[in-house]
């Protein structure tokens, strides 16, 4: 591989010995090869953190290694949906590009992969090119990641990546099976998704919001409902419709993951249903009363207290 | 100067699947972070490539017309620095010129004296910082091209091997981002190395100039490169290596000393490896370092001694 390379270049030196050293140190966490036509060109496959949400998938990426290498970080992508980076774009670590105040030339490909493998599972907290899904949503991709290895690239590139899969497919243990003490830890967020969401039934069947909401106690549900009600009587401003918009598909898709443990839970609950449904009209009915009385008092001149707010 | 023009275009060619054109944007509501850092980051290299990391040696008298309009104070300081110093070389400002200056002077030292024992003696030392790296957990590849290179100047600026360059080869070498970066970042690890092996000893001195700790200190103003450096560096570099420095101080502040006016000059001297006192300018006999740098706030460059 060395020959066709201008081994003047101190940076391809550097990437080829980082060949060889990934090569002669393999590990069972990562994997990483670069194309053979173009060594700035990588591919890699990390293994999800064990214990956490990601453990047994297996994320393909590639890596794109600057003509200043060492000088300059690598850029990193990821191929395989995971519900942590988005796909197809580049990465925002403090270890990648887009911190290049923080690279140095001590760091390499190994350590770059081993900090991407440490962030998958933090709180992504609005970094560029990052994704907050929910657990069970991250675990069934985790699992879907060992179907198959993504498509990309060139033939070349796609034997790479196939063959990485491969490699580490062999080394990674599988997902592992879902406890039902994990489907519980969901529902306290839902629950509120799910009380905002309520206040547009239009878009969402009553049946799969009253399933999660059965499990919980009615008190909060109540001081849920006064709140979302209060803020509906605002209809000028924007960040509550984007709000309950938010809420609606997430408060859905938590429903629909966690189902196959939902439907024991449905059967047993079933008064508690009837209860909900008495809670919700209660709660619609004080929503229109305030709706009511705030065009009563708008209409009487007192709307300053009102129109302060908007 | 040739190397600075033709390195970004070829970054460019080979990079463009991940990158946004900056130039294109018209759309700012999708102008992210990253192109705004890679915006500043042009203006950056387009900015330093105005000056060579290297300058040309200059007259004194250059400094001197630099300020013609400028303080006072400084007028008479650069006429007092005039009476011992007669030449500059200036360095590129992009926060490696402590390091750039540096790595100069001291080739330069070598070409002209042609000191053998002087190499050998930095060569045991370069590889007693080696083996520090390597206690420290450096992987070795990623320090090894920094010092191969490093050894190569060396050696390649003692007369006789068919290696040997002449004075302007040295010049275009530090001119060459490939060789100059690269050494820049050789003595970058042997600070990083210095400063952790003896973390003790720096660690007052980190907490007094950025409150973090050694590690830290080491990983945001050591080992990048474009970090400027201090008197943490220079001592640690100056004990490492064991090469005397002189750093002369040209700023504003007047030391009148019987009513005349006076340059501050600094000694940084290696210390033994288990001294406990640092480099000073005052006690024992009056050391006389070959590597003398005209610090002004912000920026070292290269004095040349009459």
């Amino acid at each position: 591989m060395g020959d066709k390379y201008n081994m003047k270049n101190p940076s391809v030196k550097r990437i080829l010995q980082e060949v060889k050293e990934m090569q002669s140190n393999p590990s069972d966490d990562f994997m990483s090869l670069p194309l053979e036509e173009n060594i700035f060109e990588w591919q890699f496959a990390i293994r999800g953190p064990s214990d956490t949400e990601f453990e047994g998938g297996i994320y393909h990426g590639r890596i794109q290694l600057p003509s200043e290498y060492p000088f300059k970080p690598p850029s990193f992508m990821l191929l395989t949906p995971n519900g942590r980076f988005e796909t197809q774009t580049k990465i925002c670590l403090s270890i990648s590009n887009h911190h290049p105040e923080h690279w140095q030339p001590s760091w390499s490909v190994r350590t770059a992969l081993t900090a991407l493998i440490a962030f998958m599972p933090t709180n992504p907290n609005g970094a560029l090119g990052s994704l907050d899904y929910k657990k069970e949503e991250r675990r069934v991709l985790a699992a879907k990641s060992r179907e198959a290895a993504p498509k990309f690239g060139t033939a070349e590139r796609q034997k790479l990546i196939d063959e990485i899969h491969e490699y580490m497919i062999s080394k990674a243990p599988p997902v592992p099976q879902q406890s039902s003490e994990d489907a519980s830890e969901q529902p306290p967020p839902a629950a509120i998704d799910a009380a905002a969401g309520e206040q547009a039934p239009e878009t969402e069947s009553p049946q799969d919001i009253s399933t999660e909401i059965a499990e919980h106690e009615e008190q909060p549900l109540e001081q849920n409902d006064e709140v979302a009600a209060e803020e509906i009587t605002e209809p000028e401003a924007p960040n509550v419709s984007r709000q309950v918009a938010n809420s609606v598909p997430s408060a859905s898709s938590s429903v629909h993951t966690v189902e196959p443990c939902q439907q024991q839970v449905m059967r047993v609950q079933k008064p508690a249903d009837d209860r909900l449904f008495t809670w919700a009209a209660v709660g619609l009915t004080i929503a229109i009363m305030v709706l009511l009385l705030k065009k009563f008092m708008k209409a009487n001149g007192h709307g300053a207290v009102f129109m302060d707010e908007s | 100067m040739q190397n600075h023009d033709e390195i970004p275009v070829e970054s460019e060619s080979e990079s463009t699947a991940f990158n946004v054109e900056y130039e294109a944007v018209d759309d700012w509501s999708n102008y992210k972070d990253s192109d705004v850092m890679q915006q500043q980051s042009a203006i950056f290299e387009q900015d330093a490539a105005k000056f060579p990391f290297v300058g040309d040696k200059e007259p004194l008298s250059s400094l001197e017309a630099e300020y013609k309009s400028g303080s006072p104070i400084l007028l008479e300081k650069i006429k007092v620095l005039s009476e011992k110093y007669g030449a500059i070389r200036r360095t590129r400002g992009d926060g490696n010129c402590f390091f750039r200056s540096f790595m100069f002077s001291y080739l330069e030292h070598i070409l002209e004296s042609q000191d053998h024992a002087e190499v050998e003696r930095v060569k045991a030392n370069v590889e007693k910082c080696r083996k520090t790296l390597q206690d420290l957990g450096y992987a070795d590849f990623t320090f090894e091209d920094f010092f191969s290179l490093f050894i190569e100047q060396l050696e390649s600026v003692l007369q006789g091997n068919e290696d040997s360059i002449s004075h302007d080869e040295l010049v275009a070498r530090s001119r060459d981002q490939c060789v100059s970066d690269y050494v820049v970042m050789f003595f970058r690890f042997v600070t990083s190395g210095e400063i952790k092996k003896r973390s003790e000893f720096f660690e007052p001195f980190i907490l007094g100039l950025s409150n973090t700790t050694v590690e830290q200190f080491c990983k945001t103003s050591v080992e990048p490169m474009g970090e400027e450096s201090d008197h943490v560096h220079i001592t640690a570099l100056c004990d490492a290596l064991g090469v005397p420095i002189r750093v002369v101080y040209l700023d504003r502040s007047s030391c009148d000393k019987d009513g005349g006016v006076s340059v501050n000059h600094h000694d940084f001297v290696p210390t033994p490896a288990d001294g406990a006192t640092a480099s000073t300018s005052e006690t024992g006999p009056e050391p006389n370092p070959f590597i003398v740098l005209l610090y002004r706030p912000g920026h070292y460059d290269i004095l040349y001694k009459k």
